[in-house]
């Protein structure tokens, strides 16, 4: 018989007793992966992003908003400013972009480098529902959306034509081929997108010709989407220049955004940290109570194996096992707990967010409950083989 | 084999300290079955835990096979535990959680011995547990709780086994039963050290120290009159 027999046979009978301590365990433990889980999918969520849209920049027109206040009441907001950009800018916007690409990648060639995608958009009516019309340059925004999947029917071909975000096809009831007026123009609906989870859900698209003329909006647009060459391409550079030489625009590179986001992301995470960490402490003390009144109350059975030739640091092992059996057990409850608890409450914290489990906290999970309950053990465990044989049994 | 020296054990200090023993002085050799008498109070309890180590002394000596006991540290006892001194309690002291044949063999997995199990089952036959070896402490009667108690003392081979009021807890079949044990272990050349206040079984000892407030008042040697 071995030592760690004596010790399975022992946490067998005390099974009740063993899976409290666990529980002491689990609950820290839990914490830690959940919190953990949690902020890695709200990264991972944000680095999603910036693959996506990171060599992006949106100009919009300079419109600045003023505070409306009497004394302390807020009466609201003005806009001052144009709402639209004249067409006959792209050009200049368009040399811009690609000047600085070329120069920040040496490259000499001729020609377009950067997408530009103009935008035209448009709050009206579509079978007596109001909808946002999109009016696109067909081909340069279907390079910048190129996370746009037809789920039904084709892509925008003809200047008649409108593409529904899947959203929006529910909700106006619209099927490819159906046929609408919009504003006195005839429109057939060509292909309806998958959802992607952002505002193109809810909108129409249709050739930006076809939105101007419908609307009398000839030579003006709402904003551009540009696209960039490279993730690596000098999205900010871009953005500043065309600030700096065109005025009444006002050009926002889509990383400045994440940065922000991802700051402000980075506290919140520290903070749960934070929180994970006075959880584990406060959950450490929990154990090494429970491991305390454990080992107190088998006190007399520490007196027997020492009378019958145990040393003191047998005993030390003997509960160290133990401690280890514990960890396990509070590792693997823990992983899965806290796993749970970020499916749980993760969407709550990080707002469309999805969790996923991740396989790499389960040893971390495994080493941070064992270090738990062996740290809480050893100091009971010296007290406990502090005292004499003879008073252990004197004790009871 | 064991020499006990003038020895003197005071327990507290100045006028509220207790003499429990007094200067007591006796000589074990190897074979012997002695018994230590006397009423509650006159310091058997004491003479004993101070003999296995168990409590420290104020003054004299203990000497086991040539070696002084009283003096050593925590982590020597340890090693005279494992095969010199074995004990049994008025209160078996079994781990409620092994079986009779594990508790027998608990004093060999402290020891680092493995593979003995057929030794610790031949003690227990030699103790008439032979059919009870897979039972838990709980379901066995008090009478045979002790018995494996004693297969467990024997376990290590000891020089000496201590008991302390060994049959205090049964009654007098049962208690008649373990003493028969005793005699029989004693006859095959177990030396042992018997505390008990009961005359009926310090008489089936070879020989009696009777100790009255710390003092050795008495010494029978039985074993004229039982031959």
């Amino acid at each position: 018989m071995k030592l760690y027999q004596v010790v399975a046979k022992d946490i067998i009978r005390r099974k009740r007793r063993v899976l409290y301590a666990t529980l002491g365990v689990v609950i820290g433990t839990m914490t830690v992966v959940g919190i953990l889980t949690i902020a890695l999918a709200g990264q991972e969520r944000i680095y999603g992003q910036l693959e996506k849209y990171g060599a992006n920049l949106t100009v919009i027109p300079a419109i600045s908003n003023i505070d409306m206040e009497l004394g302390n009441l807020s009466l609201g907001a003005v806009t001052v400013g144009e709402n639209y950009i004249p067409e006959d800018k792209l050009p200049e916007i368009r040399q811009i972009a690609d000047g600085k690409i070329k120069e920040a990648l040496h490259i000499q060639t001729e020609g377009d480098i950067a997408t530009l995608a103009p935008k035209l958009y448009m709050n009206t009516e579509l079978n007596g529902t109001s909808v946002t019309v999109v009016g696109v340059d067909p081909p340069e925004e279907r390079k910048i959306k190129t996370w746009w999947r037809i789920q039904e029917g084709e892509y925008l071909e003809h200047t008649d034509q409108a593409l529904v975000g899947a959203v929006a096809a529910q909700l106006l009831k619209l099927n490819v081929e159906d046929r609408v007026t919009l504003n006195g123009s005839d429109i057939t609906i060509t292909g309806i997108l998958e959802e992607t989870g952002s505002n193109d859900d809810y909108q129409v698209f249709i050739p930006i010709e076809t939105l101007q003329q419908a609307f009398a909006k000839e030579g003006i647009i709402s904003s551009i989407d540009i696209r960039a060459l490279c993730n690596a391409c000098p999205v900010e550079v871009i953005a500043d220049a065309i600030n700096q030489n065109i005025p009444g625009v006002r050009a926002v590179a889509v990383k400045q955004v994440v940065a922000t986001e991802m700051g402000m992301m980075e506290k919140t995470n520290n903070f749960m940290l934070a929180l994970a960490g006075v959880t584990l402490i406060v959950g450490g003390f929990g154990v090494v109570n429970t491991m305390m009144t454990s080992i107190h109350e088998r006190i007399k059975d520490f007196g027997i194996m020492r009378a019958v030739g145990a040393s003191r640091k047998q005993i030390i092992k003997a509960l160290i096992y133990e401690a280890i059996i514990i960890g396990i057990a509070g590792g693997i409850l823990g992983y899965g707990a806290g796993t749970l608890l970020a499916y749980a409450i993760g969407p709550l914290i990080f707002e469309g967010t999805t969790i996923n489990y991740v396989p790499q906290y389960f040893p971390l999970s495994l080493v941070l409950a064992m270090s738990i309950a062996i740290v809480a053990t050893l100091y009971p465990a010296f007290r406990a083989t502090k005292i004499r044989v003879a008073d252990s049994f004197r004790s009871l | 084999m064991l020499e006990v020296k003038e020895i003197t054990k005071i327990y507290g200090q100045g006028t509220t300290a207790v003499v429990a023993l007094n200067n007591v002085s006796f000589q074990v050799n190897r074979g012997d079955f002695i018994a230590i008498m006397g009423p509650s109070g006159s310091g058997k309890s004491t003479l004993l835990n101070v003999i296995s180590g168990l409590d420290r002394l104020s003054s004299g000596e203990v000497i086991l096979d040539r070696e002084r006991i009283d003096t050593l540290d925590e982590d020597a006892l340890v090693d005279i535990r494992r095969g010199k001194i074995s004990y049994i309690f008025q209160q078996y002291h079994l781990l409620p959680s092994l079986t009779a044949l594990e508790n027998v063999l608990l004093p060999l997995t402290f020891s680092g011995v493995q593979g003995q199990d057929g030794k610790a089952l031949d003690l227990l036959q030699r103790v008439g547990l032979g059919k009870r070896t897979g039972h838990k402490p709980s379901q066995l009667s008090g009478g045979e709780q002790q018995r494996v108690a004693i297969a467990r003392a024997l376990a290590n081979d000891p020089l000496l086994t201590l008991a302390d009021e060994p049959t205090g807890n049964m009654d007098r079949k049962t208690g008649k039963e373990i003493l028969d044990l005793f005699e029989q272990l004693n006859k095959e050349g177990h030396t042992i050290i018997m505390v008990t206040h009961n005359p009926k079984a310090a008489e089936r000892a070879k020989e009696i120290i009777v100790l009255q407030d710390g003092q050795i008042v008495d010494r029978i040697n039985q074993k004229g009159r039982r031959q």
